[in-house]
């Protein structure tokens, strides 16, 4: 291990002698100030620190990636072009242990760079709300939806208890022989299970729906749960206005009829305006112990109109469960695994390519990375009149290939204060562990077994 | 196991090199069925012009190039295994140093790779800095030092695990005489405390005075191995050196020989160029005259340099002594390995399991045979033209 350290410190050393490092180091330490007091985001200052942030931790991100890929494309291709690798590898080093060595000392580099501007950054950005006239209603805003970190729950249909369902009425319509001659029976098992998801996220006059939700964990019990609503309705009064008391609670104590409530359950009437989203608050003890919530709609008779959810947008339930510091270092960890699989990727890309060759591959990398929605589905489509070639040679390729956009954008969470949960934490460190784990182990393989020297006669 | 006298420290068996281009065409055979065995604290010098295999050969021995066939047993054992490479050192044909460190970075990071505790590092670092004179310029970056500068801490580099075996690919090349002249009596003194040496060189001088056995390298092939003695003695003459005489006692000198049926010549020696300019250096140094290059401490006679160059040494070795991982850098000189001695049959049938193709000898261009004839007839077209002029003057 002493000498693996002994590698990485070398590289470390040499990438901060490199001028490129304090070239990136120089525009960020000028960049991120002048930011801070330039950004204006859509004028609010919750706005202005959303942008901040944004641009601060993505440029953060950018050009710490680009170093990372610069730095360790060269440090080993450089040795092995300049033969000080002679020298090395007739030590009592292993070929392993100097790929390791080169990969940690750039671990190394990006911890000390990554920690320094995420420190400047989130100073800097809670520091703003002071410098700019803040009222006390936007200091409670930012904490309340920027400060923080919010879980965002959303109701999954059990499927197999739904297509169980959609079975048993199948089953008795044909017993009772109502089923329509004309068509097939995956047709008819179609329309029914429509129906059925209809009339669970619809309520008639008098009518009500149900969500539920399990593993609700808020981080205190004493803040507010945002309850986000959005319906449709068949009829819309003159005033617009749809009637409806919303209960929030454990609803299991309803149904089973237990003497004494253990948990609150909050009753809301509310009129709201159908197809706009809006938004409400109950106290988050409303949760049961086990994490259950239960958000009932019961539909007024009086609004004479049934009133339909969508099944994504129908309803949202928001709730602070983390800190804005815990959350704010989960991104940086994830954006640190991003910079530890560049240093990974550039170092076993040069144990047999050399340094131009290494880094281009090495951008289109990390672009495809950044756009990689639209260029796995547009694989996706070329590939489908090929589907077996396809699916055995450029399917693994693209599955190799890091995802930094869309749902995995780091930066959307912190900006919508949501929550970056355990499961996607470890789902994003173990892909990118895999990966690079593989392309380590090609990485030894191919420097274990190549000539180090070059041809000269 | 120790190496004792009768183990070669390095074996090559019909070691051979060939280098293809892209294609696998067009092939060169850079090292060429070598057989080499070098035994326990000898001095052993590859000699050969430019593009011999030399270096080829050396960096087979320590693992940088495969051979295309054949084996090599380093100190009994495979160049990959670390056990064994942590009793080499190794300087390659340049030093190969890293601009951006200075030199005791340098040296701390190889001490490093071998193990050492930062004690011995220490302590070793600051002997070497001495030994090859760069103390005073130990935090300058080695991008900075100018080629012999950087020569020397490649030796330094060498030496700082204390090796068993030394590996040197034209240890001179780039130095100035008193560095040559120290690198000649480092090695004499290394050999003299039982360690093994294998160098490599064109410059013949340097390898005459230092090696015991040599083998000269031609064409990726031995052309001639064996002790240097005997391969430069001239048995045919006889060389008598004494202090001045008078001339009387010469004249009666020439008398005897011819009297024996002898030819005799007699004239003063010369010094070696080399002993006269570390002479003049010397005085230079004695006289504190300013330099921004490497500096020695040098003495003149051979005595007191064996002297010097024994302490240095010694203090080098010293610093072991206070090492905790005295078992592991002492580690067993030779790694039992699956086949140690080499088998000769395995190796033969090895070597001739795949068959080489040589390059087809190139024709030689044959001398036009009519060449003659041209010449006849040039003589005469020259002879029909005069003739025409002559015609004309008729």
């Amino acid at each position: 291990m002493s000498r693996v350290w002994a590698v990485a410190k070398n590289s470390f050393v040499s990438a901060m002698r490199m001028k490129t490092a304090i070239v990136f180091m120089l525009l960020l330490i000028i960049l991120l100030p002048i930011m801070s007091l330039t950004t204006t985001g859509d004028g609010t200052i919750k706005g202005r620190i959303q942008s901040f942030i944004t641009y601060g931790l993505g440029l953060t991100s950018l050009l710490l990636s680009i170093l990372t890929i610069v730095v360790s494309c060269h440090t080993l291709s450089a040795e092995i072009k300049h033969k000080q690798i002679y020298t090395v590898v007739t030590k009592p080093v292993r070929r392993y242990q100097l790929i390791l060595g080169k990969v940690l000392g750039i671990a190394v580099m990006d911890i000390i760079l990554l920690a320094v501007f995420a420190t400047i950054i989130y100073a800097l950005s809670v520091q703003m709300p002071k410098f700019a006239k803040t009222t006390p209603e936007e200091l409670a805003e930012l904490n309340a939806e920027f400060f923080t970190a919010r879980a965002s729950l959303k109701m999954t249909v059990d499927q197999q208890a739904l297509d169980e369902r959609v079975q048993q009425v199948f089953n008795n319509l044909k017993n009772t022989g109502q089923i329509d001659e004309n068509k097939s029976k995956q047709q008819i098992l179609k329309e029914l299970k429509d129906a059925a998801r209809y009339s669970m996220f619809s309520a008639e006059p008098g009518g009500m729906v149900i969500w539920e939700f399990h593993n609700v964990k808020p981080f205190d019990s004493n803040e507010m749960l945002f309850i986000r609503l959005k319906f449709n309705a068949t009829q819309i009064p003159p005033d617009n206005l749809l009637y409806g008391v919303w209960y929030v609670g454990d609803y299991r104590q309803v149904q089973f009829s237990h003497d004494k409530a253990k948990s609150p359950i909050y009753a809301v009437p509310r009129k709201d305006v159908a197809k706009t989203v809006r938004e409400f608050q109950v106290p988050a003890d409303a949760v049961a112990d086990d994490g259950y919530l239960a958000v009932v709609f019961f539909n007024e008779p009086a609004n004479n109109s049934t009133l339909i959810f969508s099944e994504d947008e129908g309803l949202e339930v928001l709730y602070k469960a983390g800190s804005f510091t815990a959350n704010y270092i989960r991104a940086v960890i994830v954006v640190f695994s991003r910079l530890v699989f560049f240093a990974v990727l550039g170092v076993s890309l040069t144990t047999w390519l050399g340094f131009p060759v290494a880094i281009l591959f090495c951008f289109v990398v990390f672009f495809t990375g950044v756009v990689n929605g639209f260029v796995v589905t547009s694989f996706d489509y070329v590939g489908e009149s090929l589907s077996i070639l396809y699916s055995f040679t450029i399917k693994p390729l693209l599955w190799l290939l890091p995802k930094f956009d869309e749902n995995y954008n780091i930066n959307k969470y912190i900006i919508d204060a949501k929550l970056i949960n355990a499961a996607f934490l470890s789902f994003a460190l173990v892909s990118l562990g895999i990966k690079s784990v593989i392309l380590l182990l090609a990485g030894f393989i191919i420097f274990a077994k190549r000539e180090l020297a070059r041809v000269i006669v | 196991m120790a190496v004792t006298n009768e183990q070669y420290v390095i074996e090559a068996v019909s070691l051979t090199k060939i280098f293809a281009d892209w294609w696998g065409r067009s092939r060169v055979v850079a090292v060429n069925n070598v057989d080499l065995k070098v035994r326990n604290n000898q001095v052993f010098g590859l000699l050969g012009p430019n593009g011999s295999g030399k270096t080829t050969m050396l960096k087979m021995l320590l693992g940088l190039l495969h051979p295309t066939k054949g084996r090599a047993f380093i100190l009994g054992g495979d160049s990959k295994d670390t056990r064994i490479t942590s009793q080499i050192g190794f300087l390659p044909e340049e030093s190969y140093l890293y601009p951006y460190l200075n030199a005791r970075e340098t040296l701390d990071f190889y001490g490093r790779l071998f193990g050492l505790n930062s004690k011995v590092r220490k302590a070793r670092i600051d002997v070497l800095l001495d030994m090859v004179g760069l103390s005073g310029m130990a935090s300058r970056p080695i991008g900075t030092f100018s080629k012999g500068m950087a020569r020397r801490i490649g030796l330094a580099q060498a030496l700082i695990n204390d090796p068993k075996l030394l590996i040197l690919d034209e240890p001179t090349s780039g130095l100035d005489p008193i560095g040559t002249r120290q690198i000649k009596d480092l090695i004499v003194e290394l050999a003299r405390r039982g360690k093994t040496v294998l160098l490599s060189s064109h410059l013949l001088a340097d390898a005459e005075e230092v090696c015991d056995r040599v083998a000269i390298l031609y064409g990726g092939i031995v052309q001639k191995e064996g002790k240097i003695e005997e391969l430069l003695e001239q048995k045919d003459k006889t060389q008598i050196t004494s202090t001045v005489l008078s001339e009387r006692t010469l004249e009666q000198i020439r008398r005897i020989v011819e009297k024996d049926g002898g030819e005799i010549e007699i004239k003063p020696p010369m010094q070696k160029l080399e002993s006269y300019f570390i002479d003049i250096v010397n005085q230079a140094q004695k006289a504190k005259k300013y330099t921004s290059g490497a500096v020695n401490t040098f003495d003149a006679s051979d005595a007191q340099r064996a002297a010097a160059m024994s302490n240095v040494l010694d203090k080098l070795v010293a610093a072991k002594v206070d090492a905790q991982k005295l078992e592991k850098v002492e580690a067993p000189a030779v790694v039992e390995t699956e086949k140690t001695g080499a088998d000769l049959n395995v190796i033969n049938q090895l070597a001739q399991g795949s068959e080489i193709q040589m390059p087809e000898p190139v024709e030689p261009v044959k001398k036009p045979e009519n060449i003659h004839v041209q010449d006849e007839i040039k003589k005469n077209i020259l002879d029909e033209l005069t003739k025409s002029e002559e015609n004309k003057n008729e």
